[in-house]
């Protein structure tokens, strides 16, 4: 029936439990590889450092789920202690690089990445 | 193929350690008295800081002395040993004890702690407080290179003279000083890096030692080094371990070595950054950069490579003999053609350090201990030519020999002082270079198997075996060797090149008629730059030379002692060389230990 | 080695010597430091010369009460110098020490040394008076360390300490013959001597090395013991069995020999040390320190007489070196330089008299020559010093005859009839005579022997030239350049003080320029007067010590000093070492005496050797004295073009020193700069390209740096992207 998709088919053989079932890690770690995979092309195909930013952001997220997922599925607390030390870190980072985009808008009037070319070798 | 060299004289005398009532922490005071200044002028006011700086050398001087002092010299081994666990787990240590040969170059460099300090009162004037907290942490270093007995913290050591040097030259130097900064660092940091990867094997060498064969050569080793065969990098184990290496492995780690460490001597042709650098440092730093800095070099030689590959040495002395030789002569020739008198200077090293080496190299016990004692005399004479140089300098700004000439007549204290050292360092006899300079060619000169066997035969002897050169003639003063009297003939000549390049810069800026820069007046010069100087030295200057000077004459005069306590060092590795040469050279057996052997 | 056994049998325990000795060489070291201290304490006094002049004494008194004492060898140990063992075997230890070796020879020398020191301090005192101050104190600092290096050199019982000496003697003579250091032919003339030296200590040296690596030590009295075994084998005429490198030791020093008594190949530097002031070329450039290597020869006879190359070398450069020097002397007009070249000549009469086994003969002559040559200089000094530094020949006649210069012209006489040995009457005569004698009874030294004649005779005419010419004959004078020199440095001692004191020099001396015309040569006061009257006196007693008393078949109190020493020799009894060079007698064959045209050598030579310096002297007297009217003008003038380019020549030294500086500094100059252009391109060129290597690589992958974050990010992506494709590829 629905092993007809082939991606599905693809999964189940390898060991994944079948749809409609409960949530399983590979759910999981779908949703996480679509928000890396979002993010990715985002941070790819934007050239606002803004927009930049909250891609990057995204992927990160999206590792934090990996995280947590595995952690629950090997009853390992320490997925989910690195998630929340992450989040602290990030949250630091975040005012920082925000600060810095502020600074650098101020400095061009502009917020387009491929204005700031200083490291070219 | 495994050699059995094994040296049964216990080095490291620790058991005693506890019944030693000598001041414990002697040697590491020395490196912490100058690091703890160099933080003190950090956080001090910069008006302060020649002050402190000069405090703390003086302290450490003081300290040196006590260990002098307190030190057994007649004894053999290590002595006022001390150690503190570091990484204990991968075999390394704080582990810190001299030797009298180690003990006479801390002596050296804490003796040019102050006078280097007092030699920049008025050069330096800009970033006063770097200058004198990077000076300390040099003067700490390089002491901590002579104390380690640790082979990582002397690595860590000798290679952190470069990160103060490199910041003194670049910092503080003349015009070309940041290109001179880089080569310097580059060039024997790459050296360095290497010798490094030599020494590691080493370590890595003994680690993987069977027991199997420690007890082949003597289980008795087991009692003095028990970390034999174990990963560690005391240098005593590490010692007894490297001799137990193949030839071929023993020539290998030679050539790491010789790397790292030749091109701090500098041995020709790997010389050709200490010109650069001695050129463009400021005054202090070429001081410290001659007196102590190039003898890091010879004394890993010393320390190092002559008992951690003695088969290998014994087979390439010559080699590195020729090398020596060229350099002398090369180096020499190079002077005579120079224009800029701090670059004349720079490159005597090149030739004075060849005979260092060639004594070195000699492998026999007048060789050594002259090679050790011109470690010492080059540092007294050369750095204090280049204290002079830099007090012309400073009044002149100019070191080129055409805009300076005949300066007797302007200063005559400074001249006395320039014909006394320039004669110091041509080695005239009487004062310091002499004594050194004729043992290494002495040495080189015994050192040589076609002189026939040792074994002392008198002269009656030599006569009823007819022709000399056969075995058992008549040579009570050669040593086996592979040397011989060419090396210190065509050596020797770089005697007379000495004279001559020497002679010829006393001429030019010493003698003959009065010649200073154009514009250079010193009666009417009233501006901040040279009111500080007197036209003369004053007396802070004479203050800086005396010390060297009378440092020259005692060991001219009277270097019996200095002899005498080198004595054992040398003697233990001459014998380890020796013991290294029977086994590769059955022809420098004796002819009684031939006929020993037939029976 | 009978006689020289009586320096050799102490070998075992040579008895200590007097303490006192070392007072000869501590007293004149103890000059130097004061002297050094009126330096430092800006004496402007006669201070300094009182001085040295005082402890001069005082060390030639020691010396004397030394001379009295000391029998057969001693040796007086004041501390260990380089000495340390490092095992007990032969050869595992070094033993030179700060150790005076004292016997016959070491007197001889000292007494001398230290006699003409204080005489030559005392004239400088007058001569140098003008120098009044920090130059003052510098001449006789360097005087007195002089002095102690020489009784160094002359008292060391070890070739070392020997060394020391050697070089100390070079260090003084450099200082105080670049004493003028403004002048740049004086600086030259000081490095050209110092580094002359130099190649002949060199060779010291290796001698020192080659001793201590085949006798294991460097100390005499152990060297002599051990050299005493070969010394037997010679005497049974075979000296094939010494071996070869025993015998290269001689050779050694006798190169180092050369080099500091100026002898062929490297006498080129004594000439040109007359830029020192004349107190210092009487002491140190004739009487004392270039008598040094005849006496290392000497003090190293037991070495020579086993060394079957060496004693020949000796002897044939010698006479060459004697000829050579005494042609160019002939044909210069500087009187300073005259001396000098006659200086080498007779130096090299001393080493064809050690060549020609008269050790006796060459120590003797060595004396001579040290109170005459002594003489003739401070007789030139005072000539030089009276007419503002005037040296030509041909511009100063008949000097002795003005006001004033009796005593100098009396001294010049006295001192010229010595070393042209006039008969019968000089001591140099006698000297000169026992190397002739012995040189044409040597029949393998026929050659010396003639060529040493024909010196005589030259030796005879230049000497007199300079007499004839300046001495005697009608009185005119030009004064020479000194004038203005004088004045110039007197004004800059002043200035010293004051600013801008050029333009104040310069004022003076257009001021002074005047001068020549009202010049007057100022006769020498008293104590040059004196120095020359007790030097005149003791050219005549030197007669003495050669030919009077006790030993009359040896000269006198010299032979007997030289045979109470490592210098004893006696050829009469040595047949095979006496002719070692040409055919080697069976042992207990009878030696075989040259004869002079079938005379006995030494007889005839009394009557000979006179006859040609007389020869000599009547020549000069014909070409240079008779019917001359003016100074510049003899009859030399004109009968010169005869000689054809010869005289010209030999005026200019023969090119010797345009040839050194051909073949050997020019080469060395370019070879020098060829280095420092390789070191700069070649070796330090390799190092740079290394260091462009990774610097190349770098460029060559710099492109890959877009500086566009997005460039980067892409970069990233693909990255990512092809770990996951190998990831897929690898698990599946």
């Amino acid at each position: 029936m629905i092993l007809s998709n082939p991606l599905l088919h693809t999964l189940a053989q390898s060991g994944f439990p079948q749809p409609m079932h409960s949530a399983t890690l590979a759910h999981y770690l779908v949703v996480s590889a679509v928000m890396f995979i979002l993010g990715l092309i985002g941070f790819l195909t934007r050239r606002n450092l803004i927009i930049m930013f909250l891609c990057t952001e995204l992927m990160f997220q999206a590792a934090g789920i990996a995280f947590v997922a595995f952690g629950r599925f090997h009853l390992d607390f320490s997925g989910q202690t690195f998630v929340i030390f992450v989040l602290t870190v990030a949250a630091a980072e975040a005012a920082m690089a925000l600060a810095l985009v502020v600074l650098l808008f101020r400095r061009k009037e502009t917020l387009d990445a491929s204005e700031w070319k200083d490291l070219r070798g | 193929m495994l050699y059995s060299v094994a040296k049964l004289v216990p080095t490291v005398a620790q058991a005693d350690a506890a019944l030693d009532s000598r001041p414990p922490l002697l040697l590491p005071m020395l490196v912490v008295v100058p690091l703890a200044t160099a933080l003190l002028i950090a956080a001090a006011p910069a008006a302060r800081a020649r002050t402190i700086a000069l405090l703390g050398t003086l302290v450490a001087l003081v300290g040196a002395l006590a260990a002098m002092l307190v030190f057994r010299w007649g004894e053999p081994g290590f002595q006022l040993a001390c150690e503190f666990s570091w990484l204990s787990h991968l075999g390394i240590n704080l582990s810190m004890a001299v030797d009298s040969v180690a003990l006479m170059l801390v002596a050296l460099t804490a003796l040019l702690g102050p006078i280097c300090v007092q030699a920049s009162a008025t050069a330096i004037t800009d970033r006063v407080k770097t200058y004198y907290a990077w000076l300390l942490i040099l003067q700490a270093a390089m002491t901590g290179v002579f104390i380690a007995r640790d082979l990582v913290l002397f690595y860590i050591c000798f290679e952190f003279t470069l990160v103060p040097m490199f910041i003194l030259i670049s910092l503080y130097g003349s015009t070309n000083r940041k290109k001179a900064a880089i080569k310097f660092f580059l060039y024997t940091f790459t050296g360095s890096v290497i010798a490094l990867a030599g020494l590691v094997y080493v370590a890595w060498f003994n680690s993987h030692l069977s027991p199997a064969v420690i007890n082949a050569v003597g289980a008795e080793l087991w009692q003095t080094f028990p970390k034999l065969g174990k990963w560690t990098f005391d240098i005593a184990t590490l010692e007894q371990a490297a001799q137990l290496m193949s030839g071929r492995q023993q020539a290998w780690v030679l050539l790491a070595l010789l790397a790292g460490f030749a091109v701090k001597v500098p041995l020709f042709p790997v010389h050709t950054w200490l010109p650069l650098a001695h050129t463009e440092a400021p005054t202090a730093g070429s001081v410290i950069l001659a007196g102590v800095l190039l003898k890091l070099g010879t004394y890993a030689i010393f320390r190092f490579c002559l008992p951690f590959c003695p088969v290998a040495v014994v087979e390439y002395a010559p080699l590195i003999g020729v090398l020596c030789v060229i350099g002398i002569l090369y180096g020499g020739l190079i002077c005579w053609v120079q224009t800029d008198v701090k670059k004349l200077v720079a490159y005597s090293s090149v030739a004075h350090l060849g005979f260092c080496i060639l004594g070195l190299f000699a492998l026999n016990h007048a060789g050594i201990s002259g090679s050790i004692l011109y470690m010492i005399n080059h540092g007294l004479s050369t750095g204090a030519l280049f204290l002079l140089i830099g007090m012309i300098y400073e009044r002149y700004h100019t070191r080129s020999m055409k805009e300076l000439g005949g300066l007797a007549a302007r200063m005559p204290v400074w001249a006395t002082f320039m014909v006394f050292f320039t004669m110091a360092s041509v080695g005239l006899p009487g004062l310091n270079g002499f004594v050194s300079e004729f043992l290494c060619l002495l040495g080189a000169f015994q050192a040589s198997t076609a002189w026939g066997s040792a074994t002392g035969i008198t002269a009656e002897g030599a006569l009823d075996q007819g022709l000399w050169g056969s075995a058992g003639a008549a040579v009570p003063g050669a040593t086996p060797g592979n040397l011989g009297p060419w090396f210190a003939a065509i050596a020797g000549i770089g005697m007379i090149v000495a004279a001559m390049y020497l002679l010829y810069m006393v001429g030019r800026i010493v003698w003959g008629p009065l010649v200073e820069p154009k514009g250079h007046d010193h009666a009417h010069d009233g501006d901040s730059a040279h009111s500080a100087l007197p036209v003369d030295l004053c007396g802070r200057e004479v203050g800086v030379l005396i010390p060297l000077a009378v440092l020259c004459i005692a060991l001219g005069v009277y270097p019996k002692p200095a002899l005498d306590a080198l004595s054992e060092p040398v003697k233990s590795v001459v014998m380890t060389v020796n013991a290294a040469r029977s086994t590769v050279e059955p022809s420098a057996m004796t002819t009684a230990a031939k006929e020993e052997a037939a029976q | 080695m009978h006689d020289g056994a009586a320096g050799v049998t102490a070998a075992g325990a040579a008895a200590s010597g007097p303490w006192y000795a070392m007072l000869i060489p501590i007293l004149p070291l103890a000059g130097f430091v004061l002297c050094a201290l009126c330096a430092v304490f800006r004496v402007r006094s006669k201070l300094p010369a009182w001085i040295t002049v005082g402890l001069l004494a005082a060390s030639f008194a020691v010396t004397a009460a030394m001379y009295s004492t000391v029998q057969g060898t001693q040796i007086t140990t004041v501390f260990q110098w380089i000495t340390w063992s490092w095992g007990s075997g032969p050869g595992q230890s070094f033993t030179a020490n700060f150790a005076f070796y004292l016997d016959g020879l070491t007197c001889l020398w000292m007494l001398f040394v230290t006699g003409l020191a204080t005489l030559i301090a005392l004239y400088a005192s007058e001569y140098m008076s003008h120098e009044a101050g920090a130059g003052y104190c510098r001449f006789f600092a360097a005087f007195c360390l002089f002095v102690f290096s020489m009784a160094c050199l002359v008292m060391a019982d070890n070739l070392v300490l020997l060394y020391l000496g050697w070089e100390g003697v070079g260090l003084c003579s450099y200082l105080l013959i670049g004493y003028f250091y403004k002048k740049p032919s004086a600086v030259a003339a000081a490095k050209k001597a110092f580094i002359v030296n130099r190649i002949g200590d060199l060779f010291l040296a290796l001698g020192i090395m080659l001793c201590f690596v085949h006798f294991g030590t460097v100390e005499y009295k152990e060297m002599f013991a051990q050299a005493a075994v070969y010394t037997k084998a010679v005497s049974a005429g075979e000296i094939e069995k010494v071996p070869l490198v025993a015998q290269l030791i001689a050779v050694l020093l006798m190169i180092g020999a050369f080099g500091k008594s100026a002898q062929l190949p490297l006498y080129v530097w004594l000439p040109d040390a007359m830029e020192g002031p004349t107190p210092v070329s009487a002491l140190i450039h004739a009487a004392t320190m270039v008598t040094a290597g005849v006496f290392l020869i000497a003090r190293t006879y037991p070495l020579f007489l086993i060394s079957e190359y060496a004693m020949p070398t000796v002897a044939w450069v010698g006479a060459l070196t004697a000829l050579l020097a005494a042609t160019i002397g002939m044909a210069q007009f500087d009187i300073k330089r005259i001396m000098a070249y006659s200086t080498v000549s007779q130096l090299g009469y001393m080493f064809a008299g050690l060549g020609v086994l008269t050790s006796v003969g060459a120590a003797a002559h060595v004396f001579t020559h040290a109170v005459f040559k002594a003489m003739l200089f401070l007789a030139c000094g005072a000539v030089m010093h009276g007419f503002a530094g005037q040296l030509d020949l041909r511009k100063l006649s008949g000097v002795g005859s003005m006001p004033g210069w009796r005593i100098v012209n009396v001294a010049m006489l006295v001192g010229s009839l010595n070393l042209i040995g006039f008969p019968v009457i000089t001591a140099g005569y006698w000297s000169k005579d026992t190397i002739l004698g012995e040189a044409f009874a040597n029949p393998s030294m026929q050659g010396v022997a003639w060529i040493l004649l024909l010196t005589a005779g030259l030796t005879a005419y230049y000497t007199f030239r300079v007499y004839f010419r300046v001495f005697v004959g009608p009185q005119s004078y030009e004064p020479g350049e000194e004038l203005h020199a004088q004045h110039d440095d007197k004004h800059q001692g002043h200035a010293d003080h004051g600013h801008a004191h050029d333009q104040h020099a310069h004022g003076e001396k257009s001021g002074a320029s005047h001068g020549t015309h009202d010049f007057h040569p100022h006769p020498p006061g008293w104590a040059i007067n004196t120095v020359l009257v007790i030097l005149t006196i003791a050219a005549f007693a030197a007669f003495w010590p050669i030919k009077g008393t006790s030993h009359p078949s040896h000269l006198g109190y010299i032979g007997q000093m030289m045979d109470a020493s490592s210098a004893a020799y006696d050829p009469h009894h040595d047949a095979a070492m006496y002719q070692f060079a040409a055919h080697k007698p069976a042992p207990g064959e009878p030696r075989s005496h040259a004869t002079f045209f079938g005379f006995d050598a030494h007889k005839a030579m009394m009557w000979v050797s006179g006859f040609v310096a007389l020869i000599g002297m009547a020549i000069a007297y014909f070409l240079h004295y008779a019917g001359r009217t003016s100074a510049t003008h003899s009859r030399a003038d004109s009968w010169l073009p005869a000689a054809g380019p010869l005289a010209n020549w030999a005026k200019h030294k023969w090119y010797v020193d345009e040839f050194y500086d051909f073949l050997i500094r020019k080469p060395l100059l370019v070879l020098a700069h060829l280095f420092h252009i390789i070191d700069q391109y070649l070796v330090d060129g390799i190092v740079d390209a290394l260091g462009w290597l990774p610097k190349g690589i770098g460029r060559l992958i710099r492109p890959s740096q877009s500086g566009e974050l997005h460039g980067y990010a892409f970069g990233m992506a693909g990255g990512l992207a092809v770990i996951l494709l190998i990831v897929f590829l690898v698990t599946n």
